[in-house]
């Protein structure tokens, strides 16, 4: 009796290392899948969001496009107690946004530009404007400057006028002018001047210290208007 | 030999003869066995249906635990994503010199807790809480952050959300309105 309580213990604990054998090959074979075909994070949203977000980030990552804001903005949606289908329609605005940058800013941008790129977009930027914003800033980063263009919007600055001024400063100045030059007129605005005129005084003042390009709309002829290039 | 020997003898021959059966002995028990109402085997459990006794020793149960955290770790191997911890950031800000540390700070006297939620921390209520400087209601928080544009929002007492009110860049696409912050190089 006892011999045989003793053999079924062998063969007991046999299966159960067989069990966890297979269940290790199990989470191995799974771990490929969610490494490439499924955002961890978005575990957290309930289904069929979630699978239809793994689709969308998936291809998204597999168009080359940068996949960190999508999720990011889904999960701010799943903060901010959105329903499934207000998340899912911001995640894929964002994804056409991102189309649009990565395709204007060609492939060398990084994931960073490209993110900030359709920031850009979403604040009414042009593709062809950010290829050029890309051109003039050469081998600087467009980070700063395509946020700063994003931030004048949201603080009131009509986007023509605000793409102008950040294009005017794109050759010479720094990450730290931008936004310094965005406080500022951050802060006229506060002060109850109006943002064309904000930018338009600031335009000067910075083109007066030569930190402009010659042909800034705020530096030519005395005009005030910054216009949209063509 | 004698005649009680004899008698013996017959005794011993009459039991080592077969007994005389009559020719339908067969039939009749094959037919008492069939009209035997013995109640029917129930049928056998499946496999998966019977119950295991499985004796397990310490030996086996190590292995079996070394197994299974072997599992999971071949099965966290290779995973890509951020995992926002407090180590890793404090790495990233110095070993990345383009990383600025952003201070948050907002004033909510009377707030039992206050964090900071937005892109950089997965908008988490619980990631990155502020601290109370003073009496006064000051609440703040340091966050190491590349250059980017980031939106945020203060969460006060865990549910109520609060742009930021020291900037006036506002956007929102769910409801409830976020502040941006854009970080340069250093």
């Amino acid at each position: 009796m006892k011999a045989t309580a003793s053999r079924v213990g062998i063969v007991g604990t046999l299966g159960l290392g067989v069990l966890l054998l297979i269940a290790a090959l199990l989470l191995m074979a799974a771990a490929p899948s969610q490494a490439h075909g499924q955002e961890p994070r978005l575990g957290k949203l309930p289904e069929p969001a979630r699978s239809e977000l793994n689709t969308l980030v998936t291809a998204a990552n597999q168009r080359g496009l940068p996949t960190e804001a999508l999720v990011d903005r889904a999960l701010e949606g799943l903060a901010k107690g959105a329903s499934a289908q207000a998340i899912i329609a911001a995640v894929g605005r964002l994804r056409d946004e991102l189309v649009v940058a990565h395709r204007a800013l060609g492939p060398g941008a990084t994931g960073p530009e490209v993110t900030a790129g359709a920031n850009a977009i979403r604040a009414g930027a042009s593709g062809d404007e950010l290829t050029r914003l890309k051109t003039l800033r050469a081998d600087r980063s467009l980070v700063v400057a395509a946020g700063v263009f994003a931030d004048l919007v949201a603080s009131g600055v009509p986007a023509d006028t605000a793409i102008g001024a950040v294009m005017a400063l794109a050759a010479d100045v720094a990450d730290a002018d931008y936004l310094a030059f965005r406080r500022t007129i951050q802060r006229d605005i506060a002060v109850g001047v109006s943002p064309m005129a904000a930018i338009d005084v600031r335009l000067r003042g910075l083109a007066e210290q030569g930190l402009t390009a010659g042909d800034t709309p705020g530096s030519v002829g005395g005009g005030t208007r910054v216009k949209r290039k063509p | 030999m004698t005649d009680h020997d004899e008698v013996l003898e017959r005794a011993i021959e009459g039991l080592k003869a077969p007994p005389e059966l009559s020719p339908d002995f067969t039939v009749r028990v094959m037919a008492s066995i069939a009209a035997d109402e013995t109640p029917e085997r129930a049928p056998r459990p499946r496999w998966w249906r019977r119950r295991w006794t499985i004796e397990v020793t310490p030996l086996s149960l190590a292995a079996a635990a070394a197994l299974g955290v072997l599992a999971v770790g071949l099965s966290r191997a290779g995973r890509e994503g951020p995992v926002p911890t407090v180590v890793e950031t404090a790495a990233l800000a110095t070993s990345t010199p383009a990383a600025q540390v952003t201070q948050f700070l907002l004033v909510a006297p009377g707030a039992d807790s206050v964090s900071v939620v937005g892109d950089f921390n997965d908008w988490s209520a619980t990631a990155t809480p502020l601290a109370r400087a003073n009496g006064d209601g000051l609440w703040w928080v340091t966050v190491p952050l590349s250059p980017g544009r980031y939106r945020y929002a203060f969460v006060v007492n865990g549910t109520v959300w609060r742009p930021d009110p020291q900037t006036s860049v506002v956007e929102d696409e769910f409801g409830r309105p976020n502040s941006v912050v854009t970080i340069g190089g250093a």
